[in-house]
């Protein structure tokens, strides 16, 4: 009898390896195995960031944000009077473009993906208390929601950028993060909405689940494929608005190396035309960036949904 | 939308509050003596109660007097109706463009789908989502403005045009069609990608099927069913295409120094003009919620399922 | 005292809305006076077309519809307040087998947690003692044991039924309320969950409130039988009162309408659906008021009881089983 039921456990634990849930990390690795766009797009934006990280760490910031005028616009290839070679060239500061993009790409991808968890975190639990409860707190939330979805955002973060005292990398965050939450809560709003009207979740209430259990145990899983997907796509889209606004003015402070005060420099049109490698290579970083992480949350959204997936 | 519009102004009101400096900076000679300053402001109401503050300045602006700009010592109105036509044109032709590019693209790829040619239109759909603004229009002004010298890369008309002619007219059209080709190649992605879907889908639906077992024409089928109905809820993406061209009309001019608002919005902010600013936040708040209603309208009008209450 | 549950006067109504500042402008009476009495171990059926309130009043009594008016009354207690519920760990003793069990089955939870789900809430065990109960009622369903560790969408549609039911199971209720559990099955299949459910009933001794439209099934299961129209009951009986003497129009029918496969009678099968039918048009006054509500029910026998005008009686002072003339 007992060689029977242990007999049964190891056939059980095999059947443990066998099984896997409908979405699972082996789902999304096949799907991309089968796409190689997406996995060329991976590797690209793995080796970006291992480029913007470990560069960071290795070179030092304030060599590299140091004025240097006697080196002013210096081509790529030529070299300092210390004999530095400066393979991108400098800008009109002197300072090397290569430092400045290693350094603007790592305090750019930061700062977007700090934002794109800060947005989730709160849209995703907007959305899901808006969609689970219904009725009045679901109607105050979204009319809030809706109101902000109409304001011209960038612009009012603009304005908000000149007069907040105290300015820095942090404000943006937070300033940005006040506004940006609103699509992620309509959208998993919606989610919910149609994911509680399912009967396992009345079944879970019946069954004695409190509410606060369905919610993170019950709903959030069967949410979780829409979560990661919508993070990957955010995550582009963060770093886009942050490197615009810096673009223009009105995102990170001048001291801040960021890859938008690198294409800054072409608001001067005498640097725009003549001096292209100060801004140009970081504008194709960002534009490289922005594509393979595209790219890669559309191979996470495919591999979600089982009628679009190629693998 | 009423409700909305009230809270809009609020909120404005509150930003425009916050933003430090009074009605009188920059108009009055700094030596003038502090008490009679004190005077002036007492006489402008500066410390009345911020109600009544709200309600003068809700209703200055409803007579279209939003105060002096500092920068140009002049009306607000003023300063913001010499450019506003700039703006206005950049915006239709980028719209006439962006849907003269977007419709044939998008049926036609979902038609021949997995053509080479739908392969290629997916393909600068998902680079013109992905793509920020200012990149494209950095580069767009970079190769095609300076490297080529195909067209001007400020402005919005040419010194030596003379108003009212022919050649002023032309001058103005030669300046607007780069901002408003990168304008249009951003704006299609919402709108292809829309388009191709709802063709795609057709494609399987039974009416089209029966339409073909009648013996209808492959070509006629698209054009006269499927291709109809697949435009006629654009009217929703119009509402999307203009909240778009507010946000990047603000990108586009600052780029190509075309004098329009979007580019005053950004000199005002450098300059801290807050009259200009306020008014400006105002505008472009108002245009995305009536392009909002505008699309609803449409859509209400257009199809008969959704009729507002 | 072998009484469960006692529903009076239960009403359901959901507001209409429309108009430009949305007020309530009409309501969608689902449920609209209801009274029934559930008894221990005894299996009820709840019969109607779509629409009529029968899954409505099934999810009342488990507790997942909210109550306009009226009570149920549980161990001395009007149960439809959600905090009643609460207090008294209701849901432990009255659970739900749901019709769709695609839907009624977390897609991302395993067969071990889906079942044990029940357990966790109203039972102290430990991991131990929770696996070997989920095994033993795997067991009573059917189900292989390695099924623990797989997803419901392993699983084909029967035996995600039969799933659903050792978790209606797990915490040892006294009322399970089915509501439609076979519908979206084969046959065949339909007849091995139906068989579970039964052998289920004679080891726990449980009442099932059996929620269908199918005549047929409905009649191989329950002992007592209830039809239900727009929201009210139109006659309560045995299965006999019901199959053998119906005696509301509208239960006639309902009845008349179940396909007989009998080809050498067609003709006489037709014919009698034909006069039910025509009976039906005529006596529409006798049975619904003026609004097309149905009455209210009256005591025909012992056991068997008919919404009825004027209480059962004639216009001539007769019962109403008896013609005037």
């Amino acid at each position: 009898m007992g060689g029977l039921s242990r007999m049964s456990t190891e056939q059980t634990e095999q059947q443990e390896a066998v099984s896997i849930p409908p979405t699972g990390i082996r789902m999304i690795a096949r799907e991309f195995k089968k796409d190689k766009l997406a996995m060329f797009s991976l590797t690209v934006l793995i080796f970006i960031l291992l480029f913007a990280f470990i560069g960071a760490m290795i070179l030092d910031q304030d060599v590299v944000t140091k004025i240097n005028i006697l080196d002013r616009f210096a081509r790529p290839g030529d070299s300092s009077m210390t004999g530095h070679k400066y393979l991108l060239g400098t800008d009109e500061g002197g300072r090397d473009i290569f430092g400045l993009l290693v350094f603007g790409a790592r305090n750019s991808i930061f700062i977007g993906f700090s934002i794109t968890i800060i947005t989730s975190i709160i849209g995703v639990f907007v959305g899901l208390i808006a969609g689970y409860y219904g009725g009045i707190i679901d109607s105050i939330i979204m009319r809030i929601v809706d109101f902000i979805m109409i304001l011209p955002i960038m612009l009012i973060i603009i304005v908000l950028v000149t007069i907040v005292p105290r300015y820095n990398a942090l404000t943006l965050v937070w300033i940005m993060s006040a506004f940006y939450w609103v699509g992620k809560a309509r959208l998993f709003r919606a989610k919910t909405l149609s994911e509680s009207r399912r009967d396992y979740i009345s079944a879970s209430k019946t069954l004695g689940s409190s509410n606060f259990k369905i919610i993170f145990r019950e709903l959030l899983p069967n949410v979780s494929s829409l979560i990661i997907t919508n993070l990957t796509m955010n995550f582009a889209a963060n770093i886009g608005i942050e490197t615009s606004l810096t673009f223009l003015g009105f995102g990170l402070p001048s001291k801040t190396p960021s890859l938008g005060t690198l294409t800054a420099y072409a608001n001067n049109s005498e640097t725009l035309a003549n001096r292209p490698w100060t801004w140009v290579p970081a504008a194709l970083l960002i534009l490289v960036l922005m594509l393979s992480i595209n790219y890669v949350g559309q191979a996470l959204r495919r591999s979600s949904d089982a009628r679009q997936r190629l693998g | 939308m009423i409700p909305q519009v009230i809270i809009l102004s609020l909120l404005i009101f509150v930003l425009a509050k916050m933003m430090p400096g009074d009605p009188f900076t920059g108009l009055i000679d700094p030596s003038t003596d502090p008490a009679r300053l004190e005077e002036l402001r007492q006489a402008a109401g500066f410390y009345d109660p911020w109600y009544i503050q709200y309600f003068r300045w809700m209703n200055n602006a409803l007579h279209g007097d939003f105060g002096i700009s500092y920068m140009y010592k002049y009306e607000v109105t003023t300063v913001i109706g010499q450019r506003i036509g700039n703006t206005v044109r950049l915006s239709v032709i980028s719209v006439i463009l962006t849907y003269a590019l977007a419709i044939p693209l998008g049926l036609y790829a979902g038609r021949y789908q997995n053509s080479w040619f739908d392969k290629a239109v997916v393909v600068y759909n998902f680079i013109s989502f992905a793509i920020p603004t200012f990149v494209l229009a950095l580069l767009m002004v970079y190769i095609f403005g300076f490297k080529l010298g195909w067209f001007p890369t400020s402005g919005s008309v040419s010194i030596n045009a003379v108003p009212g002619t022919f050649g002023y007219f032309m001058s103005q059209l030669y300046h607007v069609i780069l901002p408003a080709i990168v304008q249009a190649l951003l704006g299609t992605a919402v709108t292809i990608q829309y388009l191709r879907s709802e063709v795609i889908d057709a494609k399987q639906m039974d009416y089209v099927r029966t339409a073909r077992s009648k013996g209808v024409p492959t070509g006629k089928i698209f054009h006269r069913h499927i291709f109809r109905n697949a435009s006629l809820p654009i009217a929703s993406t119009l509402g999307y295409e203009i909240t778009g061209l507010v946000a990047g009309s603000v990108m586009i001019e600052q780029i190509f120094s075309y004098p329009g608002i979007g580019n005053l919005f950004i000199s005002s902010i450098n300059q801290r003009d807050y009259s200009v600013i306020t008014a400006l936040i105002l505008l472009f708040g108002l245009a995305t919620l009536i392009g909002t209603l505008l699309s609803d309208i449409i859509m209400s009008i257009v199809d008969p399922r959704i009729r507002v209450q | 005292m072998s009484e469960l549950i006692t529903i009076n006067d239960l009403k359901i109504h959901y507001p209409i809305r429309s108009g430009f500042f949305n007020l309530v402008t009409d309501h969608v009476y689902a449920v609209d006076g209801v009274d029934f009495t559930i008894e221990k171990g005894k299996t009820y059926g709840l019969v109607g077309e779509s629409g009529s309130g029968k899954s409505t009043t099934g999810k009342a009594i488990v507790g997942l519809e909210k109550v306009t008016s009226g009570s149920i009354i549980y161990d001395g207690q009007n149960i439809t307040k959600a905090a009643v519920r609460k207090k008294i760990n209701y849901n432990k003793d009255v659970q739900m087998i749901f019709q769709d069990s695609m839907s009624s089955l977390n897609p991302k939870k395993r067969v071990l947690d889906i079942i044990a789900e029940p357990l966790r809430n109203f039972e102290r065990l430990s991991d131990q003692e929770e696996k070997k109960r989920v095994k033993e009622l795997l067991d009573i369903v059917g189900m292989p044991e390695d099924a623990l560790y797989k997803y419901p969408h392993e699983f084909s549609g029967g035996q995600r039924q039969r799933l659903g039911v050792a978790r209606a199971v797990a915490s040892n209720p006294k009322l399970i309320v089915a509501d439609e559990p076979v519908s979206a099955l084969d046959l065949s299949v339909q007849a091995q969950v139906l068989n579970f459910m039964k052998r289920i009933q004679e080891e726990y001794k449980l009442s099932y409130l059996f929620i269908s439209h199918d005549l047929g099934v409905v009649k191989h299961m329950c002992d007592t039988i209830a039809i239900m129209y727009k929201g009210r009951f139109v006659e309560i009986g045995t299965r006999e009162d019901i199959y053998n003497q119906p005696q509301h129009i509208y239960t006639k029918r309902l009845l008349s309408a179940i396909p007989q496969i009998d080809v050498r009678n067609r003709e006489i099968h037709k014919a009698q659906r034909c006069a039910v039918e025509q009976e039906y048009q005529l006596h529409q006054k006798d049975y619904y008021d003026e609004n097309g509500r149905v009455y209210d029910l009256v005591e025909y026998t012992p056991t068997h009881q008919v919404a009825l005008n004027n209480g059962g009686v004639n216009y001539c002072g007769k019962p109403f089983y008896v013609a005037c003339f």
